[in-house]
């Protein structure tokens, strides 16, 4: 059955100061409505102060990386959507008409881009609202019906997320930054609009519900009506909204105390001029550039951080070596502590001398790897960690007899081995690589365990 | 009395009077006669002068408006005084801060006595509609004093105080400036930051002085006039001066004049306006006809506009957080300009009512521009009628008639200034002089030498 899926995603911009005064926009880190002002509060009397520019400079660029066209010399007003609930201070919400149109990312086709303010946060529960919020300036990016499934719409909101965390002009995803409005038809049926998600996971569950519910109305024989439902996100699925709030008509007009922005080539040129590398072309160029691997190449530039790292360390080593490095090793170490390459401390030099290390076989790459882990929690230079851990200076002499004792102690498995278990080699390495304290190299143990059995009998 | 607003200046700084004196004097007045006319709706209990008499004791500088008294209209927001925009849904609104032209006001020396009486939310052209009663005309009792700066202008006509800052939107100044015989004047449209108005229609609202003389106007201009960074839709003016080339006389001056005015105006008011045209003759100027063909058709679209614009911005009186939801509480008249705004705000009658108001608005601009191509100002009625006796009914249609000649300068964006040309029947008549897009110059000069014949 084809399904048609189309998003709206309003995306938090990480200024400093709002859209239209001058409070701060870190509202989560406060006390309730202490980032407020007569403006983002809608005091009586109150005027919004020129739009800040860097939002809107922002919101070019993300229009920019998701291959938009920039609407310039136009006359592009912000208008006020009037709705009546109490997170709105003044009753309206600024909203501009598109900033940009025609782009493309994944193969689905972007329509519009489009600048926002977010409105305060209403507990419905306590009776509250807080205003801190109010006024924190939102890019809104509306996609055409392009995605086919649930999976198509997780993978692209992924890459999306990576593009726009890669300008550095938005607050994290994970924070609730990213919230969206999904539709959904199946063939045969009406188009339904699905809104309150607030995450890309939020995103795939409502889909995954949507086409179930619309899948089976269907067969029954039932009618899909089009609609606007909202996402329960503690259950997982939908329903329909009040038909008060579908009734709505946001009587749009332009807001009369702001002027209209009008973009012209020269903005646009120097926003593109300093503009960051989107990071499905960077992947392109890095596979290019460096002859590494796409897959390798799909991991490094997951994070901007990550990939000028890279960069910055595959100009000194061997780049295949560096790129196997942090697609594995690295990205594993940084995953166990919870930590994105934006934390990581140390410097391109030192992970370029450990792969040094690595490269001239001073070190196993194993123990290349227990150095890494060193070097994240307490950057230094890699020869001095190699010191701390104790790792250098296994003797031949000291190996050898690490294996004998092992072998001593373990005749079971030596028997084992000798009758064809090849396991039973691999838990006398095991406990060889303990003995040492991980100082071994594991392919230098194994070979000797061999040899030793071997000779043995 | 009698020194005229710049003598008055001149008392305090000699010290023949103290700015103490003057408050006290002002407060005495108003204690003595606001009973009836209603003017002032609240008083400022912290009105102090002496600060400003021991700087000129000291010979410390003082501001350009040193020691005098000013009302502020209740749509205009002091910090913690009341500013009601005389409705009920604000009836407890005390601001959380001032104004921009009030803190101009304040740095030079100006002492705020109190907020004056208004049409509710500015919705009106008689005062009639204030929730805490009507305002009563000065100059002519028993009839109303116009509005919807009611209270400004009456608190001007009987002396309560020095100036008025009132807000003119489609003629809120200058209607109740010729009705109570003041001067008044309406600015260029983002000549003056409206930062802390309460709105009516932003994209028309303007500040502006209401004065006993053009002097005082035009020095309460040039304190309140030029842009502030705080500010989105301002026109780029740093700071204006006027006084010392007002007089500088109008001889050579190109005065435009329409026959659209006498098409739209009592024969009587506009009998006085033809005799202040003449004396402007006899001073040497040019009078020149100009067309203004679709001046009449500014009334119905700037009603639409102003419903619009006046809907959108009192959405945020939603109960929540100023005490009353502003249709469960506000006058016939308010209601009837939000409702109206809501419904042709509609999607499907956007094209056929918001949009066509905005093109004859571009329209009247156009004609208006074109017309002030060809001479340095318009003169001409302010109001088509002399002002109805307090508590006449009127119909929406002929109330919203006391417009017709005032809105065009809104439309248009231009300036435009009141000044006393005469009487009929013992009732004020004002002279409306319109001036272009930052032509205050031309305007105010224009205005001193109709108030020197008067």
């Amino acid at each position: 059955m084809k399904v048609k899926i189309g998003l709206e995603i309003h995306q938090q911009m990480a200024t400093e100061r709002k859209m239209y005064c001058n409070c701060p926009t870190n509202y989560q880190d406060v006390p309730p409505n202490t980032n407020v002002c007569p403006i983002c509060t809608g005091m009586p009397g109150s005027k919004p102060l020129p739009p800040n520019e860097r939002t809107v400079d922002a919101a070019i660029e993300i229009a920019l990386m998701l291959g938009c066209k920039i609407i310039t010399d136009q006359t592009i007003y912000i208008q006020r959507k009037h709705y009546d609930y109490p997170d709105l201070p003044s009753g309206y919400q600024r909203t501009s008409l598109p900033i940009a149109k025609d782009g493309e990312l994944q193969g689905v086709r972007i329509r519009e881009v489009h600048l926002e303010e977010d409105p305060g946060q209403y507990d419905p529960v306590a009776g509250t609202a807080d205003y801190n919020r109010s006024g924190v300036p939102l890019v809104e990016i509306v996609t055409e019906p392009d995605i086919r499934s649930p999976e198509e719409a997780r993978k692209f909101l992924r890459v999306l997320t990576r593009v726009l965390e890669y300008t550095g002009k938005v607050r994290p995803e994970a924070g609730g930054a990213m919230r969206m409005d999904v539709n959904i038809s199946l063939e045969g049926g009406g188009r339904v609009e699905v809104k309150n998600i607030n995450s890309v996971k939020g995103a795939y569950r409502a889909l995954k519900f949507e086409i179930i519910r619309q899948r089976e109305k269907l067969k029954r024989g039932e009618v899909v009506v089009r609609e606007t439902r909202a996402y329960l996100e503690s259950q997982m699925t939908t329903v329909p909204m009040r038909t008060k709030e579908l009734e709505e008509d946001y009587r749009y007009i332009p807001d009369p105390d702001i002027y209209p922005l009008i973009l012209d080539a020269g903005r646009v040129k120097s926003v593109r001029k300093g503009m960051v590398e989107a990071p499905h072309l960077r992947e392109q160029r890095l596979v290019k550039q460096y002859k590494i691997s796409r897959g390798a190449a799909g991991v490094i530039v997951s994070e901007r951080e990550l990939a000028n790292l890279y960069e910055a360390v595959a100009r000194e080593v061997d780049p295949k070596l560096a790129s196997t490095w942090f697609r594995t090793r690295l990205k594993k170490v940084l995953n166990y502590m919870k930590l994105s390459a934006a934390d990581v401390r140390f410097t391109p030099k030192q992970i370029v001398s450990l792969l040094r290390m690595v490269e001239a076989g001073e070190v196993t790459p194993e123990q290349g790897e227990l150095i890494l882990r060193e070097l994240v929690k307490h950057p230094s230079d890699p020869h001095k960690l190699l010191q701390k851990l104790g790792l250098k200076g296994l003797k031949l002499a000291e190996l050898r007899a690490a294996v004998a004792k092992v072998i001593h102690a373990n005749p079971r498995a030596m028997k084992d081995y000798l009758a064809g278990k090849e396991e039973a080699l691999h838990f006398l390495a095991g406990k060889v690589m303990k003995l040492t304290h991980g100082r071994a190299d594991p392919r230098k143990v194994v070979k000797l365990l061999r040899a030793k059995i071997v000779g043995k009998k | 009395m009698g020194w005229g607003t710049l003598g008055k200046l001149e008392a305090i700084k000699s010290g023949e009077l103290s700015a103490a004196e003057n408050v006290q004097r002002a407060l005495e007045r108003i204690g003595k006669l606001n009973k009836k006319l209603n003017a002032f709706i609240e008083l400022n209990p912290n009105a102090e002068a002496e600060a400003i008499d021991r700087k000129f004791k000291h010979g410390a500088k003082v501001g350009k408006l040193a020691g005098l008294t000013i009302g502020v209209k209740s749509n205009i927001s002091v910090k913690g005084l009341r500013s009601t925009c005389a409705s009920r849904t604000l009836e407890n609104y005390v601001s959380t801060y001032d104004a921009e032209v009030v803190k101009r006001i304040r740095a030079e020396g100006g002492i705020v006595v109190g907020m004056t009486n208004m049409d509710e939310f500015a919705c009106g052209s008689s005062g009639e509609t204030s929730a805490f009663g009507p305002t009563d005309n000065p100059a002519a009792p028993g009839h109303i004093p116009g509005g919807s700066s009611s209270g400004a202008g009456a608190a001007i006509a009987a002396g309560l105080c020095d100036f008025c800052i009132g807000t003119d939107t489609g003629g809120s100044i200058r209607n109740p400036a010729s009705h109570c015989g003041v001067v008044g004047v309406k600015p260029t449209y983002g000549l003056v930051p409206r930062q802390g108005l309460i709105d009516l229609g932003m994209s028309l609202d303007q500040i502006g002085p209401v004065a006993p003389d053009v002097k005082g106007a035009a020095l309460l201009l040039e304190v309140i006039a030029g842009k502030t960074p705080d500010e989105c839709v301002m026109l780029d003016v740093e700071r204006v001066s006027y006084l010392d080339r007002l007089g500088d006389g109008v001889k050579g001056m190109r005065i435009g004049v329409s026959p659209k005015f006498a098409e739209l105006t009592d024969p009587a008011v506009m009998q006085v306006i033809n005799g202040a045209v003449e004396k402007l003759r006899d001073m040497g100027t040019k009078i020149v006809e100009v067309d203004l063909p679709n001046l009449e058709r500014g009334l119905p679209a700037y009603y639409l506009i102003v419903s619009v614009e006046f809907f959108s911005a009192t959405r945020k009186f939603d109960g929540r957080k100023y005490g009353k939801r502003i249709e469960e509480v506000c006058g016939e008249e308010v209601l009837r300009r939000i409702l109206r705004g809501q419904y042709i705000s509609r999607k499907e009658y956007r094209g056929k009512y918001y949009q066509r108001a905005l093109q004859v608005r571009t329209l009247i601009r156009h004609e208006l521009m074109a017309a002030l191509k060809r001479v340095d100002v318009i003169v001409g009625p302010t109001v088509p009628k002399l002002p109805h006796k307090l508590g006449a009914k009127l119909t929406p249609m002929e109330m919203y008639a006391y417009d017709y000649l005032t809105i065009p300068a809104n439309l248009a964006g231009i300036c435009g200034g009141v000044v006393k040309a005469g009487e009929v029947s013992g009732i004020p008549v004002g002279i409306q002089v319109q001036g272009k897009v930052l032509g205050e110059m031309e305007m105010l000069k224009v205005m001193q030498a109709l108030e020197a014949t008067a």
